[in-house]
Order: structure tokens, then C-alpha cells, then sequence
């Protein structure tokens, strides 16, 4: 347990995807890997709708993590908050489905208050102490634009919340739709990202919003080698797996 | 499964709302809940009674971070004299909706929010207040603990005896982790002063900038508060009030972090307020003057001295 590594992908997007596989699959793609992911919603008023908040919970269920819809403003503090609920529920759910099989179904919930308090503390602990990972995806579609210096904020931010830690952490940052591909990797992995990167320079500005496929190409940034055949098969459509991998790699080392 | 925890824009956080009565599943205390007192990130607190005694008891939408501040609250209580915060009296389950939920309850304190207390009072209290506050931290450290989202919202003036509690532990950090939770405003990464590291230095830094926080209207306050933020900014602030203008030197140097402890800025603030209650009636004159004209020309240019003496033996960062 010492040694865990959490993966997560946090995606950041003010809309419904509208290209390619489904997001909420891809999400569950994710899950099926280890890798856990965060939406968050940026809006300005309330131009989301029902339909785009119904999918950015929907993303976030299948791939095991949390949601938030917030403006702006309040972008960086919903960054650090919801990284760190996500994986302080990740670790839970690992300690929680060890004690079941030592306390049998019920698991923690049978233990008396005072010794889950215990397990609360260890679980908080193992949080700090444990790698981290985080891809963060930037939908960069033409209604972002204005929102785009909040999130450069954020990302700064999130850099310095990830380097408190006593745990090694590293983010990614990529936009989405890419030029070639679904997305470009911004800032490749990092342990700290120095300044506010510039990703306002020469963005894609496009109508598409293709979500589910950006999930999927972020997936291979993790170190995890390709998806199993039989997965890939199912969600990737027409793309070759093979090819995205190959040439995410050479974006990113 | 509930995946959306923090909805905090369209639907309102998932926090359970209390029934009216209940009692916890382990201990059997049961409670009659009159009102909810407040929100915090990780759920919401009411005002109970139990067993004829108002209790305050805070449920969460994950258990986990209760069972957290409860782990945190504990510790704390070692030093049942020191009155950091409120004491833990019971932490239990109850059932909503047939699940599960835990809960804690803790002894209500009877007050007001120490920004309210300000504005009614008057903000000859401030230093007052913040002497008592850096005591409390400094118990709170020493026992390996950064209380990370301090901000006015979080401080309780008592009401019977004007004593200053902190309430809502969810940020509360072991020395050394990463801050658990923090308030942009009160944030030192955020002014761009260091990192969100658990040390005695980041509470003292919030510390010091809701000192200058309490001594301007809200309007001032959000109004000014433009981007890139920078502690120069609140230097202005300090530079043009008289309340806060005697206390620049333990202020300044709290928000470049040569503090080693909330002991050492409590003296020296304590030192200044010594000073200024005995010397007051003349000093009031002078800080009128100091405002306009040539008097005010001196002492800022006494206080532009301060700051280089400081900038120079202090930290590169000044001029960024």
C-alpha cells in the first residue's frame, strides 16, 4: 500500500461532447484500468444546460470520480478539493475492500466509531504519502475561450498544491480537440510546472467537443503500456490503438 | 453510490439533511436537532440537544472526512485546558434513509463569527483578538498541527467570555503534509508567497492577512483584490490605516514567513499593544495628522526604511 500510484484524469469542459465514442464509456475505459476521472464544469452564467450536466455526472460515475460545476473564479480551489477527495475515496475503497475480507461483508461499517476514526486517520496518511498522477484534459473549443486564463491559472495552482505534497506527484496537461490528433499534449509529465503555461497560443478552435475520445487518448499517457486488445477492439472505433500509442509517446518523452 | 458529492452550483451539495430527532447506533444518545448553524466543505452543522445540553453535530456527505476531522479533533484534546477548539463529546452513526451516516457532536460554543464581532465592536479588538488567536495556534502547533483554513468565518469570539475558539477542523493538517483545505483569500500560494506545505509559517500568514482583513469593509476588500495578487498590495492597505500602521513589523514579517512560531509574533504583537494602550491619547493625534501633509511624508518615509531594512536582509522576492 505504500508504494500506490493513483492515476487520475481530470477533465475540465463547459459542454456536451459532440464527436466520437461516448465519454461515459471511455470514462468507464479508464475505470476498468485503475484510473479514476474527475469532471469539473466551468460556466459563465448557466449556459450548461441539463444535457451537459447530466454528462459530466455521468462521466464522473463511470469513471469512479467526482464532479463539480463552478465558474471561473472558482476553478483552482474545485481543482485542488476534488484531486484530493477523489483519492482520498480511491484509498478508502482499497482499505475498505481489504477489511471486508478480514471482517467479512459488512466490512468497515461494523467496526465501533471510535476504531473507524482510526482507519480515517491511516487513510488520510496514506493519501499524502502516496504517488500521484493527474492528466489534466482542457477542453479548448471556441466557447472556452474566455475561460481559458482561469484555467492557465489553475493549472499553476494545482502545480504548487501537487509539489506540498510529501507524496511524489506528477500532472500532464493536454487541450482537446487537438490539431492532428483528438488532443496535444500541452505540458508533458511534470513534477512541477513553473509558471502559467501559455496554452492560449494557437488553439484549435473548432465546434467539436470530442470528450470520449480525448479520455481515451489520455488514458495511454499513463505509463500502462497499450489497452488489452479485446478493449480496445470495443471502444475504440476505426482509430488504430497502435498507432495513437506510438505517436502520444513521442509528444510526451 | 454518491459520485456527485460536491455539485456545488445547480444542486446543493450532498449533505443529508437531519431528522428532527435521532440517536447514534453505538452510544445511544439520542438528540433533538433545533436549527442548522452553517455550511463547510465537508458538510453541515446543527444545534442539538442532548440529554438537556446544546451540543453542536456535524454530518457529512462522506463519512470518511468526518471520521478525519474527528481523527484531527482528538488529538487536539490532549490539551484539554488550552481551548483550541471545541471539545469532542460523541461520535456515532445514524441512519438516514436506511444508510449509515456518521456524525460527531461537540460542545457548542456560544458566539459570534469574529468578522461580525469586529464590525460590532469596533477594531480596537483586532489586536486583541489576534494575541489571543496566535495562543491558540501556538498550542495547535505544538501539538504537530497546522490549522490551514484560517480565516475569520472559522474564529469564534465567545460570548460569555470574549475568549477566541477556532471551529470547523476539515483543513486542519499534520505539520509537513500538504494543506487538507484552505481559502483562496486567506491562501499563502495564492498571494504568491510560498507553497500550501503545512508549516507554522502558512498559518501565521493567513493569520496576518486577516488582520488587515478585519480592518477593511468587505467593499474594499473584494474590490482591491486584483490579479496578480501580492502581499505589496496588502503593504499599501497597512500603509494607510492607523489601526493597522503600528503593527507593520510583526505583520510584514509574517508574510514573508521569519516567524518560527505564533509564540514569537504574539509577543511582538502584544509588545506593540502594550505601547500603544499606555502611549494612546497623544499617538491617536499624530496617526490623524500622519495621513495628509508633510507628517505623513515622514512616516511613510520611516515605514519605506522599514520595508528595505526588511527587504534586505529578509527575502529576494520583494521586488517580483
Amino acid at each position: 500500500m505504500k508504494e500506490a500510484t493513483l492515476r487520475q484524469i481530470l477533465v475540465v469542459t463547459d459542454g456536451c461532447s459532440n464527436s466520437g465514442m461516448s465519454p461515459v464509456a471511455a470514462a468507464a475505459l479508464a475505470r476498468e484500468q485503475g484510473i479514476t476521472v474527475n469532471v469539473i464544469g466551468v460556466i459563465e452564467k448557466s449556459e450548461l444546460g441539463e444535457k451537459g450536466e447530466t454528462e459530466i455526472r455521468e462521466i464522473a460515475e463511470a469513471g469512479g470520480g467526482l464532479c463539480d460545476i463552478v465558474y471561473p473564479q472558482q476553478l483552482a480551489q474545485t481543482v485542488q478539493m476534488l484531486t484530493r477527495k477523489a483519492m482520498t475515496r480511491t484509498i478508502h475503497q482499497v482499505v475498505h475492500k481489504e477489511l471486508k475480507e478480514i471482517l467479512g461483508d459488512s466490512g468497515i461499517a461494523e467496526l465501533e466509531p471510535q476504531k473507524r476514526v482510526q482507519v480515517a486517520g491511516m487513510v488520510d496518511e496514506l493519501g499524502e504519502k502516496s504517488s500521484l498522477n493527474v492528466v489534466m484534459l482542457v477542453d479548448t473549443s471556441g466557447s472556452m475561450k474566455p475561460k481559458l486564463s482561469a484555467v492557465q491559472q489553475a493549472i499553476h495552482d494545482f502545480s504548487i498544491s501537487l509539489h506540498s505534497r510529501s507524496g511524489r506527484s506528477r500532472m500532464a496537461v493536454c487541450s482537446f480537440p487537438g490539431k492532428q490528433k483528438y488532443l496535444d499534449v500541452r505540458i508533458p509529465w511534470t513534477e512541477q510546472v513553473e509558471q502559467a503555461h501559455h496554452i492560449t497560443g494557437d488553439l484549435a478552435m473548432s465546434g467539436i467537443t470530442p470528450t470520449g475520445p480525448a479520455i481515451v487518448e489520455a488514458i495511454a499517457l499513463f505509463d500502462h503500456g497499450k489497452l488489452p486488445q479485446s478493449l480496445s477492439e470495443r471502444y475504440a472505433g476505426t482509430e488504430s490503438d497502435d498507432h495513437e500509442d506510438g505517436s502520444l509517446r513521442d509528444h510526451v518523452f | 453510490m454518491e459520485a456527485c458529492v460536491t455539485m456545488s452550483f445547480k444542486q446543493p451539495p450532498v449533505i443529508p439533511s437531519l431528522p428532527r430527532q435521532f440517536h447514534g447506533k453505538w452510544n445511544k444518545k439520542s438528540y433533538h436537532v433545533l436549527r442548522e448553524l452553517g455550511r463547510g466543505a465537508n458538510g453541515a452543522v446543527y444545534l442539538a440537544t442532548q440529554g438537556g445540553v446544546k451540543r453542536a453535530v456535524k454530518v457529512g456527505g462522506e463519512s470518511i472526512d468526518i471520521l478525519m476531522e474527528v481523527n484531527v479533533l482528538k488529538s487536539v484534546q490532549q490539551g484539554r485546558d488550552s481551548q483550541v477548539g471545541p471539545l469532542l463529546c460523541d461520535v456515532d452513526d445514524l441512519m438516514i434513509d436506511g444508510k449509515p451516516c456518521a456524525f460527531y457532536a461537540m460542545e457548542y460554543l456560544e458566539g459570534e463569527q469574529l468578522d461580525r464581532y469586529i464590525r460590532q465592536s469596533g477594531t480596537e479588538w483586532v489586536a486583541v483578538m489576534m494575541v489571543q488567536l496566535l495562543a491558540r495556534l501556538d498550542v495547535l502547533h505544538k501539538h504537530g498541527w497546522v490549522f490551514g483554513d484560517l480565516k475569520p468565518e472559522n474564529v469564534i469570539v465567545t460570548r460569555a467570555d470574549k475568549q477566541v475558539r477556532l471551529i470547523d477542523f476539515g483543513g486542519v493538517t499534520k505539520l509537513g503534509n500538504a494543506v487538507r483545505q484552505f481559502t483562496e483569500e486567506y491562501d499563502r500560494a495564492y498571494w504568491h508567497a510560498g507553497d500550501r506545505r503545512a508549516e507554522v509559517s502558512y498559518d501565521l500568514f493567513s493569520a496576518a492577512v486577516m488582520m488587515v482583513r478585519l480592518f477593511v469593509d468587505r467593499q474594499t476588500w473584494t474590490s482591491s483584490l486584483g490579479e496578480p495578487r501580492q502581499t505589496v498590495w496588502l503593504c499599501d492597505i497597512i500603509r494607510n490605516s492607523d489601526g493597522l500602521y503600528p503593527y507593520r513589523v510583526p505583520l510584514l514579517k509574517a508574510f514573508h514567513g521569519k516567524y518560527a512560531s505564533a509564540g514569537e509574533m504574539r509577543a511582538d504583537m502584544l509588545a506593540i499593544l502594550r505601547e500603544l494602550t499606555v502611549a494612546a491619547p497623544r499617538q491617536q493625534k499624530q496617526a490623524r495628522k500622519r495621513t495628509s501633509g508633510a507628517g505623513g511624508m515622514g512616516i511613510s518615509g520611516l515605514f519605506v526604511a522599514s520595508l528595505l531594512l526588511l527587504a534586505g536582509t529578509l527575502y529576494y522576492a520583494w521586488f517580483m
